[in-house]
């Protein structure tokens, strides 16, 4: 390892702070009084949070918004390691054109698909539910793109020599394939996790029912609610965003070693 | 114990060359047959459609007496030992060897004992709960031999399997694979390009050239008695010389022959000789422990000889060569098969 620069180092943290500044600022005010905040005081409180929580149903939100997301990753990831698991080591009638079409999928803008989803879940009577919010969430081209790529690097020899072995092609996915892409799929689940954890468009059209607002919801509501006077409760907003932002951070924190292998793979042989 | 037929296979890659044509060859039960071949040749591909993992375009593989063309590699009861060893490199060497036998629902206790017990037979006891990543390539073959052998199968189809170890370790291997072959009495298909390891292993040999089968028999078979250049050049270290026949001081028969001298039917002399032979000059002699290679030019081509160290001490570059025209080798100039000639 080179020797540390002194002056990269403050830049590093520097840096590192100018990114950090806004969530730590954030993070402060959740914890003030609306009044002192105001006032330009400071007046440490947990009322904020108690608030989010009890009053404006965020304990709710972050149970739907951790079901949505949980069950959008887990069946997302299975059906785009399924996909690129035959994308990437069978050759079909229509194989070249399937995957084509699903790479061609991450060149729409996911709004045009906005209304064409809603009418078919509208005709599903599927709106007002999880599986409304969860379904049209699955299918993921980026991540069958992605894992196709990485199951391709694994050498095939492994799949015939568990074939040989006794491998049916699913035992050969799970316990050859899957095993070896953990980093990716990691990468992949986090990021699945990630984009609907912050999906705010489909939920806002999908759902009406206060039941089955995710956080993000909530959290859009809360600007409307004025604590008098027209103005808006920063403190709570911030404790309601702080909330949000927790769930994520843990997971990054859990897969982050597995992340940034799976982004680096393939830089090194 | 079950042999192998194959009948009239033939197989072409899409948008590629036919790589096998017509290859048709049986293998008895408890057979070491070893392919070999240059790169190219088909000899791989031969492998897998034995193994399943190609399908064949024409033609029947029959594995125990029943049409395997259609079965699936799971279901032919055949072990391989691949190339790179393909072990899973996620599992611990127990559980590589051990794998095989999980999938066919051995009970954990059952399967771990059979680890064992070949890792014992083939002295990995000590790196069993290594994985593959901390092993060396000596031990790493074995893995693969043992996952092959956990399964107790009668047939083993081993692709290259030596041909990433260095040289003294392919010697010792070579061994424990015939030794192996001896305890298991299996049924073994070699593939190898390793003339060495084809002509030491196996019960008969199988020449292969751009898809086809050129020679199938006893290696001695296709040492003594090739069936056309193509085998006499390809088997034997140092090759086998060519030369046209009736430059051969001596020669009293056929036209349009090429004469085939194995450097061992060669005698170097200082002087010439009384009988037949050639007057040479040394190109480049190679020293290969008690004998001397020596690369000579002579009015017929260029010849390769092997003489003792100790009888070319003067440093000459003039030599004479005498040869044994009952040992020759004959093939026709036109088609290059081998002419049996009666003296």
């Amino acid at each position: 390892m080179k020797p540390e620069n002194p002056i990269l180092t403050m830049l590093s943290l520097a840096a590192g702070l100018l990114f950090l500044a806004p969530v730590l600022y954030s993070v402060w005010m959740s914890f003030q009084t609306a009044d002192a905040f105001y006032a330009g005081r400071v007046s440490f409180t947990l009322d904020n949070y108690e608030r989010a929580i009890t009053q404006f149903s965020f304990a709710r939100y972050l149970i739907n918004s951790l079901i949505v997301s949980g069950l959008v990753t887990v069946l997302g990831i299975t059906v785009a390691t399924l996909a690129a698991f035959a994308f990437a080591r069978f050759r079909f009638p229509g194989g070249d054109l399937m995957f084509g079409a699903t790479v061609a999928t991450l060149m729409i803008p996911s709004h045009i698909s906005l209304i064409p989803n809603y009418l078919t879940l509208a005709k599903a009577g599927l709106l007002d539910t999880y599986a409304g919010l969860i379904l049209p969430a699955i299918s993921n081209g980026f991540a069958a793109f992605f894992l196709r790529q990485y199951i391709r690097g694994i050498p095939k020899a492994l799949d015939e020599a568990a074939y040989m072995d006794g491998a049916t092609h699913l035992q050969v996915l799970w316990r050859i394939i899957v095993p070896l892409s953990k980093p990716a799929i990691s990468s992949m689940a986090l990021y699945i996790f990630i984009t609907e954890w912050n999906n705010y468009i489909w939920p806002l059209v999908a759902v009406g029912k206060q039941d089955l607002y995710t956080l993000q919801i909530g959290l859009a509501r809360l600007y409307r609610i004025n604590p008098g006077e027209g103005l808006i409760d920063w403190p709570l907003v911030m404790a309601a965003s702080t909330i949000t932002i927790l769930p994520v951070l843990v997971g990054f924190l859990a897969v982050e070693r597995h992340l940034v292998r799976g982004i680096t793979m393939g830089a090194v042989k | 114990m079950s042999g192998i037929a194959l009948r009239n296979i033939r197989k072409a890659y899409p948008g590629g060359p036919t790589v096998l044509h017509d290859v048709s060859m049986e293998f008895h039960p408890g057979e070491f047959i070893v392919i070999v071949g240059p790169s190219g040749c088909g000899k791989s591909t031969l492998l897998r459609l034995i193994a399943g993992l190609e399908r064949a375009d024409a033609g029947e593989i029959e594995i125990a007496g029943i049409r395997a063309n259609d079965l699936a590699p799971q279901d032919r009861d055949i072990a391989m030992i691949f190339q790179n060893y393909a072990l899973y490199p996620h599992m611990s060497v127990r559980e590589n060897i051990a794998f095989g036998l999980e999938l066919r629902g051995m009970p954990k206790a059952e399967r771990n004992r059979r680890a064992e017990e070949v890792a014992r037979m083939l002295q990995l006891e000590p790196y069993l709960e290594r994985k593959p990543g901390a092993l060396s390539g000596g031990q790493r073959q074995r893995v693969a031999m043992g996952r092959a052998m956990a399964r107790n199968t009668s047939t083993f189809l081993m692709d290259e399997p030596l041909s990433n170890l260095d040289n003294a370790l392919r010697v010792a291997m070579r061994t424990e694979i015939k030794d192996l072959h001896r305890q298991l009495g299996a049924t073994i298909v070699y593939v190898t390009h390793d003339q060495t390891e084809a002509l030491s292993l196996a019960d008969r040999v199988a020449v292969m050239k751009d898809g086809h089968l050129q020679q199938f028999d006893r290696p001695e078979v296709i040492y003594d008695r090739p069936a056309n250049r193509f085998v006499a050049g390809f088997l034997g270290v140092p090759p086998i010389n060519f030369v046209a026949a009736d430059k051969l001081p001596g020669w009293q028969g056929m036209q349009g022959l090429t004469a085939g001298l194995r450097p061992d039917i060669l005698t170097v002399h200082a002087q010439a000789p009384k009988g037949p032979s050639l007057p040479v000059r040394l190109v480049m002699s190679e020293m290969t422990g008690s004998d001397l290679l020596l690369h000579c030019d002579s009015p017929a081509g260029r010849l390769t000889a092997i003489a003792p160290r100790r009888d070319l001490q003067g440093g000459t570059e003039s030599l004479w060569i005498s040869y044994d025209l009952d040992r020759a080798l004959f093939f026709d100039n036109q088609n290059g098969e081998r002419v049996e000639l009666t003296r």
